[in-house]
């Protein structure tokens, strides 16, 4: 029984927050779920039910098949690439050298400035036409005429993955070192003595024991890269056509401009459904694979 | 025992802190109520200082946009002060009213633009102000968008119009003696700034066009001012008006390389300083660009110009009336709010909006000194009325229409679908939408 009383303490100081996270998070879910089935226009309090007629219209909208198709591509791209560079630059900060602080903190910064901000900033970089400063360096240096980077519909995808990858790739670096930093040295060491090589050290212990690292940050960047929406607005507002529409964007567009917000909480549903069964997946799939590397 | 009297007498005094606080504060919203109360008597009685008003206000342009207003206001009503929130246009700010509207807590005087003006006078958020003297000093053409059946609900003192800057010398060198004054002339012009060495035209092509506006106002406006009604009365489509259009917009500058799509991802800043350096010789843009592009090229010899249609004569600028002041139908300070609108119907509260904003006013009785530069989109294309902006004249939808519109023209743009199939397209939004 005091046990229980004790318990119960506890959940007491829980309470406050518990109250602000149902208030902030919880009611507003529950209500969106409760709205998908209306036409609530966001304007008048006054709307019917329509039944499931939202969600029959989110797979016959073009927007949101095509902002599907390039949230998935924008996602794993992303993904991919920060995962690539992130783990060899964390191992290179890893290393002792002069600037090694000044090193890490450069890396970093690009997180912290908003995706917004550095949008904009890539913009004046990317600018399609013949001044634009990537169009310049490439016309003075290889004399390569001016590229369309953000109007060409394959090369505006890529173009907001490199400058998102750009963006958070220094941030990811920092999560791998502080789990470079756990690896006990004796490990290297014995394996030197043992005979191993550098390349044979990485991919036998750096590889294996930054499994669960790898798990943290897959599962950051694949529910962060599902959510972007600063990045491609600010460097393409969507276009050429809905090439770089992402499916935040989408939902913004239909909820709060065009005062949809039935078929937006519809569309916020499924996404919420469509990201919670990414990430399930991922982490299952790589905590197995964590288990089976060590 | 002494400790559990001192945390007695602790909490006592903490809880009378508090409540002393809470009464307090009851006591001032009672004197603020009753002062409310008190200066409608005494305004009406017309005796002694009227009380204390507050007077909430909601704005997308700014605290120092507006600081000559409210400050003339001020001197003129001292006992009026203003709780003045500013929220940049265009999404920002709808979204930001549309949740004070939902919430009751909106402001006493907000603004009706394109984007927001069917939401706000369908739900009944504005104040019905047709019948208030002052606004006989609007113009009609700028009532049309802030009025649902033949109720205005805000006042709008301005207006703009936008065209295609075009830089003098650049014309010269390529022996362009005469403004273009049909489409095919435009293109010939732009044909022959090219052949020169000279980029023509410089496009963003990230919202529907200046040029795409105006062209739909000299090629079907010109005959048939009232085609967007029937649109939406169902009587005419997308197809029958804007494929000619997108055809000749197509055929002329995307066919012949004068708009190219890398275009696309350029910004209004841009377009801006490239023409400004000389670096081009036709940008589409509105009297904001002038000031900006003076300070950049002091010695630029420029001037605006409308956009020719199929025939001569039918030139349209694109363009539309400012935003509108409307005041909260649920307001409580509705004497205070209507006399603040009845303020900036004056010549003096005119003048100080013009000052303050730059806008182009647009009212009877008053004459906005404007740029020589622009001074054939002011005579020729707003006073006249010959300007077009789908958003403000398209009465449903326009958001989704919009969008819809803008990614059918890039699509054009970079050779996916025909000018058809784009309409098209409209045409289904437009049904989509009514069938929601």
């Amino acid at each position: 029984m005091a046990k229980y009383v004790r318990q119960l303490q506890y959940l007491l100081f829980l309470l406050p927050i518990l109250a602000i996270y149902s208030l902030f998070t919880i009611y507003p879910l529950i209500k969106s779920f409760f709205l998908s089935f209306t036409n609530f226009d966001g304007y008048t309090k006054a709307y019917d039910f329509v039944g499931l007629k939202n969600y029959v219209r989110i797979f016959v909208d073009d927007a949101i098949t095509s902002a599907i198709s390039y949230t998935l591509f924008f996602t794993f791209g992303k993904a991919l690439l920060v995962t690539l560079l992130a783990i060899p630059l964390a191992m290179i900060l890893d290393q002792k050298f002069l600037t090694r602080n000044i090193h890490r903190a450069i890396f970093f910064f690009p997180s912290i400035p908003s995706g917004l901000l550095l949008a904009y900033i890539w913009g004046f970089i990317l600018a399609p036409i013949s001044s634009g400063i990537l169009n310049t360096v490439l016309r003075e240096l290889f004399n390569i005429g001016p590229q369309p980077w953000l109007a060409d519909p394959l090369l505006a995808k890529l173009s907001t993955i490199v400058v998102a990858t750009w963006a958070i790739t220094g941030w990811h670096a920092v999560l791998y070192l502080a789990f470079l930093q756990s690896i006990p040295k004796d490990y290297y060491e014995a394996a030197s003595i043992d005979g191993a090589n550098r390349l044979q050290q990485i991919r036998f212990i750096t590889i294996p024991l930054l499994a669960p690292a790898m798990t943290v940050s897959v599962m950051l960047l694949l529910t962060g890269g599902l959510k972007v929406f600063e990045i491609p607005f600010a460097l393409t507002k969507g276009g050429p056509g809905y090439e770089t529409y992402s499916i935040t964007q989408v939902i913004v567009q239909r909820g709060i401009s065009e005062t949809q917000y039935g078929l937006a909480s519809a569309m916020s549903i499924v996404f919420f459904v469509i990201v919670l069964a990414i990430a399930i997946f991922q982490v299952t799939v790589m905590q197995r694979r964590e288990q089976g590397l060590q | 025992m002494k400790k559990t009297s001192l945390l007695l007498l602790i909490t006592v005094l903490c809880l009378s802190v508090v409540l002393a606080a809470c009464g307090s504060n009851n006591k001032n919203s009672n004197t603020g109520n009753t002062s409310n109360e008190g200066s409608t008597n005494n305004a009406a009685k017309g005796e002694s200082e009227p009380k204390p008003v507050k007077l909430s206000i909601l704005a997308w342009n700014n605290e120092k946009e507006m600081k000559p207003l409210i400050d003339g206001f001020k001197a003129k009503y001292p006992h009026i002060t203003f709780d003045f929130q500013f929220v940049p246009p265009v999404t920002d700010y709808i979204a930001k009213l549309q949740t004070m509207l939902l919430s009751d807590t909106a402001p006493d005087i907000f603004m009706i633009a394109a984007e927001n003006r069917n939401e706000i006078m369908d739900g009944g958020y504005a104040l019905d102000l047709t019948d208030e003297p002052f606004m006989s000093v609007m113009l009609d053409s700028n009532k049309s968008m802030v009025s649902k059946d033949g109720r205005t609900y805000a006042f709008s003192q301005s207006g703009w119009a936008g065209g295609l800057f075009y830089n003098k010398q650049l014309f010269q060198e390529a022996g362009i003696t005469q403004l273009p004054q049909t489409w095919d002339e435009f293109i010939e012009a732009s044909l022959k700034l090219k052949e020169i060495g000279v980029i023509p035209l410089y496009d963003k092509m990230t919202d529907i066009t200046i040029i795409h506006s105006a062209l739909f106002g000299s090629n079907v406006l010109s005959k048939d001012p009232t085609f967007d009604e029937k649109l939406f009365k169902g009587e005419a489509t997308f197809a029958e008006g804007w494929t000619e259009v997108l055809t000749m917009w197509k055929e002329g500058l995307i066919d012949n390389e004068i708009l190219t799509p890398d275009m696309i991802g350029m910004t209004s800043d841009q377009l801006m300083n490239e023409f400004a350096l000389g670096k081009v010789a036709m940008f589409p843009g509105g009297p904001w660009n002038i000031g900006p592009v003076e300070e950049i090229n002091p010695d630029l010899e420029f001037e605006i110009m409308s956009i020719p249609g199929k025939e001569p004569g039918n030139n349209y600028y694109n363009g539309a009336p400012g935003v509108g002041f409307a005041v909260n139908s649920k307001t409580k300070n509705k004497e205070e709010a209507l006399l603040f609108l009845e303020y900036m119907t004056t010549q003096e509260g005119l003048k100080q909006f013009e000052e303050g904003t730059g806008g182009i006013i647009t009212v009877h009785g008053y004459e906005s000194v404007v740029h020589p530069a622009y001074e054939p989109a002011y005579r020729d294309g707003l006073m006249t009325g010959k300007i077009y902006l789908p958003m403000v004249s398209w009465n449903r939808h326009q958001e989704a229409l919009r969008v819809q519109f803008l990614v059918s023209f890039q699509d054009i743009a970079v050779n996916k679908i025909t000018p058809e199939q784009a309409t098209a397209s409209l045409d289904n939004k437009l049904k989509e939408m009514d069938n929601k």
